[in-house]
């Protein structure tokens, strides 16, 4: 977790790159962004005449005229306008930024549908949902708010600005040295947020990781007793967060005062300078007391500068965060020249097939090596080897949730590579390893690839799948809803759920990785006498490491460490006498069997 | 168990639901006092700091009008309005350092307006000490309640809902209670504005304070009108957040099922809901917002032409009236901050309450008061008597089972799927409670015994393991100190885990990413495996722990094994039968019952349903 902090810091490094990528998102809805802005400025320009009524008011009143009728509706007159001006300009602008938050969702989930397997080791759940969540909304109000201060700062210091020259040019020019002050003051402190705020979006990241992942194994952590140790180490993170939203805090609130000092200072030049003018009779105490007024309007934002900056930086380093993401390409594309095949029979060619895990750092090992297999259309195949011997590898080239090297994997002759993916993985059904159930209804899950299907369908591939008498003991047959990732099912109830789910599809080509690990062997015998007749014709692959199973196929094919160690049917590699036949004895042989299970019962009985 | 835990029905609906407050709810935030009491002494300097910085606040702009305007430029309209001193120290400072009154003016606005950014500043940064830790701990607090809830709350409640009662609510929380500093921050200005102002000239301020009435009803309004606009917008919020989440876990799933379109289909209806809605709020605040600062600007006409007339007839000062245009802002800020702040009241009111229900979820597995600890040195005797079990009432999912493993026992139980080995083994673990007297170890009720001794004593190889993102090495461990570097390296050795690990790039301490992502199948099971021996439990339990393990492999184990357990009781649940072949004797389970137990010879002597199992899988493999 921390090195992959310090690696996401150094790729946001410059504060002002990823503002300008958040531009097209505001282009986009251009005519509602300005037309806002003008009409929010309009509106700052209202206020700006109201000192005027409000100085003749003053002076009338210093000169005991009794005509204050003017002014005071003069000045309800700009209320209403102004009232106007803003109301539509501020919905407009805010619009704006709840239209990008929309966008920016949208193209972040599209975008985390297509990515690979690299991306999600680099990004966990928790980090990825931190980032969703608040560096959107950061986003949101940088956009809906950030831009208006920043716009009504600019344009109101300099209507401020032109309106106090007008009144009195040497008093205006005498504040003329305290405006770079201002603007040291704020970058520098601006740099600082932005690397803070950074740490702090890092920070909700890591604690809404280890929340997320802590929960996850919570029945792990309980087997183990660990639940205060966990506390210990959530609370080291949660501490450290706190610890970097103080300094962020820290350094708003100084921006805040900063800025308050300096335009103290700059009312107080004007106080002292112009109130000399006035004991000289060169200013009228109304003149003045406008002058004021216009400072503290130009001063007011300036003031306000801190939000402005703050939004900012937070809203740039949320920005990066966003944006790292979006620019991670997908992993694994459609070649720009992909055609789909038509009519697709299922014969699977592998080609000098060798792969290595691309790791996030160090260098991988090849999980295979030179693999070479010819499946027949309507073949059934048994994949069999060691733990880690390469097994799932290959069955995740084969659909495409890796991506094998071009001239490697052929599906009816053509090099799968040159396909759509959604075709690949449309006609070639996988039904992975770990049993993943959405905390849905079981009819949901089975009917996963297409909500759209009959119930009929759903019932016969529960059927073929053994599970049909089981859903109907459940009180909501196929209404059941089975928990997260399936945890009111026993382990060979969700096997099975997730093997019903792949043959509902009924696909030219099946991958089957490991499915009857949690299954008892009658079920497993059941499963598999019916899956030969479904899948006549089809081509078929199952990962096995029990040799009952692997009986059942018409090939057999070892793999070991990544080789092709033997391939052929049963008998023939039982004749050969290989690791098939070393592992056939150690498993279903009678007498092997028989000698270990009797073994020392005498002396119990 | 029909009469334990589960004979109290909880509605776990209630934790999934939206939860919706009634509107603002005093007792929620007494109750969240709770928390900062620790930091009071930064909260009343805090306190002690804004009201500083609000008098600095107020003075400052005094010195202008009173003494710059009044006393200085237009000395003749002085009427003998309160000052607060500040004439006498600007000529005691004028006359100690021979400096024109205007100048020493300056300077004590000046002194002010320093004084108003400093103590601003303190207060900001001890308001957001005492905030930050103050929920760092309700942080930490409701974290290790959660880490404690028993499995039959996750059973039913998704890790989202209760994730972001840690995350995004107490995210919430921060805004409110740092809103609130700011509120307390406008009022006090407002109070000491409205003082100066009354004692300048009453009937102006009463004049200027009809207007708050207004002001008050307009948020009013807001706030019936916008209501439940927030309320959707926080609901499609979360289905929004939950919808990503379901996602990311299943995406393997999702991309294998080609199911993208409809997952984003679905996900950007909620996202257009919720943006409609957003835009609904945009528009009534709109409405809001901009009249609460038109409030100024109402109140600097009525000063014009009410102050003016006072002035014409002399009841006040010019420089009063210029004072109250100053203050016009100060008076209508506390407004403007609260119609700001509704929609966070409002938000964090609701995260205060789910906050809270969590807190208060009082589920939990049954201890008594006084609890018995098991021998130190357990021989492993484990008895189940007369066991019935569900999991939620009305349902048996375990009936009458009854049987005893004798101490260094190796017992397998094997059954269909579904027939309850595993929720066998999670009772024993003692992950949900069990009728008195149903099992015992050593002769000890485990219903008497302290939940984590249990499982200090029993390892248990979970069925559906959790690997962590972290080191091999800390999978191993689990971050429990007790479990030496060598201790882990030796599991691992036991499991035969240790040659594919040291492939690894970085060996033991290479990099794991979530749920184990970068290990196949079986190398994620070898280290579940691993990390059980590596706690050198008294008690073994194995629930498949070698399902997904190649034989050649499970014999390495066996081997490494036997000597280890040698005298150890232990229990192994699986499906096939090489891995049971250490086993002593033999449970057979079905449909929660037990139907058969005794050795493997006596079970085939009996020509039950173990005989039939071992049959088919023993079937004639070497005559084919
Ligand atoms: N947490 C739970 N809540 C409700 N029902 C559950 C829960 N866990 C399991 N069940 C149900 O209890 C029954 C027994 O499940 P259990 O996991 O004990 O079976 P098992 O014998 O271990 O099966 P397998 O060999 O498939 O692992 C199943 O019907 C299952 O649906
Ligand atoms: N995402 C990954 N990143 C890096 N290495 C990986 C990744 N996935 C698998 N490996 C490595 O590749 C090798 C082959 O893994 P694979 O999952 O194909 O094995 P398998 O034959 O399916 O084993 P099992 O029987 O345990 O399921 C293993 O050594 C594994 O550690
Ligand atoms: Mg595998
Ligand atoms: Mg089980």
């Amino acid at each position: 977790m921390e090195s992959r902090a310090t690696t996401s810091r150094t790729d946001g490094r410059s504060p002002s790159s990823p503002l300008w990528r958040l531009v097209p998102l505001v282009q986009r809805h251009k005519w509602r962004f300005w037309g806002g802005m003008s009409l929010i400025n309009t509106g700052r320009l209202l206020e700006a005449v109201m000192p005027l009524y409000l100085k003749m008011g003053i002076d009338r009143i210093a000169a005991g005229d009794t005509r204050l009728a003017l002014p005071a509706l003069a000045i309800l007159g700009l209320m209403v306008l102004r009232y106007i001006a803003f109301n539509i300009g501020r919905r407009l602008v805010r619009e704006v930024g709840v239209n990008a938050a929309y966008e920016l969702r949208q193209r972040l989930y599209w975008h985390l549908e297509l990515q690979g397997p690299l991306f999600f080791s680099k990004f966990t759940t928790g980090d990825l949902m931190a980032r969703a969540i608040n560096d959107i909304t950061l986003i949101r109000q940088l956009i809906g708010m950030g831009t208006r201060l920043l716009f009504v700062l600019g344009f109101s210091g300099i209507v401020a600005f032109l309106f106090m020259f007008y009144q009195s040019p040497s008093l205006t020019l005498a504040l003329l040295p305290a405006l770079p002050v201002f603007a040291i003051i704020g970058w520098l402190i601006a740099r600082r947020i932005f690397d803070q705020s950074t740490l702090v979006q890092e920070g909700f990241s890591a604690l809404s990781a280890q929340v997320q992942e802590n929960l996850n194994g919570i029945r792990t952590i309980q087997t183990h007793a660990q639940e205060d140790r966990e506390t210990e180490r959530f609370e080291a993170t949660s501490d450290h967060y706190a610890g970097n939203y103080y300094k962020l805090m820290f350094l708003n609130s100084g921006l805040t005062s900063a800025m308050l000092v300096a335009t103290g200072f700059t009312t107080l030049m004007v106080v002292g300078y112009g109130g000399m003018q006035v004991l000289e009779g060169t200013l009228t105490l109304g003149t003045f007391t406008a002058f004021i007024f216009y400072l503290n309007m130009m001063l007011a934002p300036i003031r306000e500068g801190g939000i402005m900056i703050t939004l900012f930086q937070r809203g740039g380093s949320a920005a990066a965060r966003i944006f790292e993401i979006l620019d991670h390409e997908p992993e694994i594309r459609d070649a720009p020249d992909a055609t789909p095949l038509e009519g697709i029979g299922g014969a699977l060619t592998i080609n000098h097939l060798s792969y290595t895990h691309p790791a996030q750092k160090g260098e991988g090992w090849p999980a295979l090596k030179d693999v070479s297999l010819e499946i027949g259309k309507g073949e059934m195949i048994a994949l069999l080897g060691r733990v880690g011997s390469g097994k799932s590898t290959l069955l995740r080239l084969i659909v495409r949730l890796l991506d094998p090297p071009p001239g490697t994997i052929y599906l009816d002759g053509r090099d799968i590579r040159m396909l759509p993916v959604t075709q690949v993985r449309s006609q070639i059904a996988m039904v992975p390893q770990d049993p993943f159930l959405f905390a849905t209804h079981i009819a949901q899950n089975i009917s996963y690839d297409n909500p759209e299907r009959a119930t009929d369908d759903v019932w016969r591939a529960a059927e073929s799948a053994d599970l049909e008498t089981t859903i109907r003991r459940f009180p909501d047959r196929l209404e059941t809803i089975v928990g997260e990732r399936g945890v009111t099912l026993s382990g060979g109830q969700k096997q099975r759920a997730s093997l019903a789910r792949g043959l509902i599809r009924e696909t030219p080509v099946l991958l089957l990785d490991d499915c009857f690990s949690s299954v008892d062997t009658e079920t497993e015998e059941f499963i598999l006498s019916r899956l030969k007749s479904l899948r006549h014709g089809h081509t078929t692959i199952m990962v096995s490491h029990r040799v009952s199973t692997a009986r059942h196929a018409d090939r057999i094919v070892v793999l070991d460490e990544g080789r092709i160690a033997e391939t052929g049917s049963h008998a023939e590699l039982l004749a050969r006498d290989g690791l098939y036949a070393a592992l056939e004895r150690q498993q279903g042989r009678r007498e092997e069997l028989e000698r270990a299970l009797e073994k020392d019962v005498g002396d119990d009985t | 168990m029909s009469e334990t835990a589960a004979g109290k029905r909880r509605n776990y609906a209630a934790f999934d639901d939206e939860i919706e407050t009634r509107g603002f709810d005093f007792g929620l935030v007494v109750r969240l006092l709770k928390w900062m009491r620790p930091y009071r002494r930064q909260g009343f300097m805090a306190i002690a700091f804004v009201l500083l910085a609000a008098s600095a606040a107020v003075l400052a702009p005094v010195v202008v009008s009173r003494v710059v305007v009044d006393g200085i430029l237009l000395p003749t309209s002085d009427a003998g309005a309160p000052d607060f001193g500040q004439k006498a120290l600007n000529s005691f400072l004028a006359t100690s350092f021979d400096l024109h009154p205007l100048f020493s003016a300056c300077l004590l606005f000046g002194l002010w307006t320093v004084l108003w950014a400093f103590f601003g500043h303190g207060f900001r940064t001890m308001l957001a000490r005492t905030v930050l830790h103050a929920l760092r701990d309700l942080r930490r607090d409701l974290f290790a309640h959660l880490e404690k809830l028993p499995s039959s709350f996750y059973d039913r409640v998704a890790v989202g809902r209760v994730m972001t009662r840690l995350t995004n609510d107490i995210e919430t929380l921060f805004e409110l209670l740092a809103g609130f500093g700011v509120l307390l921050g406008e009022f006090v200005p407002f109070f000491a504005a409205v003082s100066v102002m009354m004692a300048l000239n009453p009937t102006l301020t009463l004049e200027l304070l009809v207007l708050l009435p207004v002001a008050a009803v307009a948020t009013w309004i807001f706030r019936v009108v916008s209501r439940q606009v927030y309320r959707n917008i926080r609901s499609s919020m979360s289905r929004l957040n939950e919808n990503l989440q379901e996602n990311l876990s299943g995406i393997e799933v999702v991309q294998l099922y080609g199911r993208e379109r409809i997952n984003f289909e679905r996900y950007n209806a909620i996202n257009e809901e919720n943006r409609q809605q957003e835009n609904l709020a945009v528009r009534i605040e709109s409405y809001y917002g901009p009249s609460m600062d038109s409030m100024a600007f109402l109140a600097i006409a009525a000063i014009v032409w009410f102050g003016g007339q006072h002035v014409l007839s002399g009841v006040a000062t010019l420089g009063s009236v210029i004072l109250f245009a100053q203050f016009a802002d100060m008076m209508f800020r506390p407004i403007v901050a609260m119609g700001e702040q509704w929609n966070v009241v409002f938000r964090a009111m609701a995260s205060c309450e789910r906050i809270f229900q969590a807190l208060d979820w009082d589920e939990a597995l049954e201890v008594p008061k006084e609890t018995r600890s098991l021998p130190d040195d357990v021989e492993g005797r484990v008895t189940f008597n007369h066991l019935t079990f569900g999991y939620t009432p009305g349902t048996t999912i375990l009936k009458d089972v009854s049987f005893e493993i004798r101490p260094g026992e190796r017992v397998a139980i094997v059954g269909p799927t579904g027939s309850g080995k595993t929720s066998l083994v999670r009772l024993l673990c003692r992950f949900y409670d069990v009728p008195r007297n149903s099992i015992l170890i050593d002769g000890v009720d485990i219903m008497d015994v302290e939940p984590a001794e249990i499982r200090k004593r029993v390892g248990v190889v979970l069925q559906d393991f959790h690997i962590f993102s972290g080191t091999v090495y800390d999978n191993i461990t689990l971050g429990n100190p007790a479990v030496t570097r060598e201790a882990a390296r030796e599991a691992a050795r036991l499991v035969h885990a240790d040659p594919f690990i040291r492939m690894l790039p970085q060996g033991y301490d290479t990099v794991l990413t979530e749920r184990g992502r970068n290990l196949s199948h079986g190398q994620r099971q070898l280290l579940a495996f691993a990390r059980v021996l590596a706690m050198n439990p008294d008690i073994l339990i194995l629930d498949e722990a070698t399902a997904s393990i190649d034989t050649e492999t499970e014999l390495i184990i066996q081997d490494a094994l036997s000597k280890v357990t040698e005298g150890r009781t232990s229990i192994i649940i699986a499906h096939r039968l090489q891995t049971i072949r250490e086993a002593d004797r033999i449970v057979v389970l079905a449909d929660g019952e037990v139907r058969e137990f005794g050795s493997h010879q006596e079970l085939m002597a009996r020509g039950g349903l173990y005989k039939t199992l071992y049959e088919l899988q023993v079937q004639d493999t070497a005559g084919r």
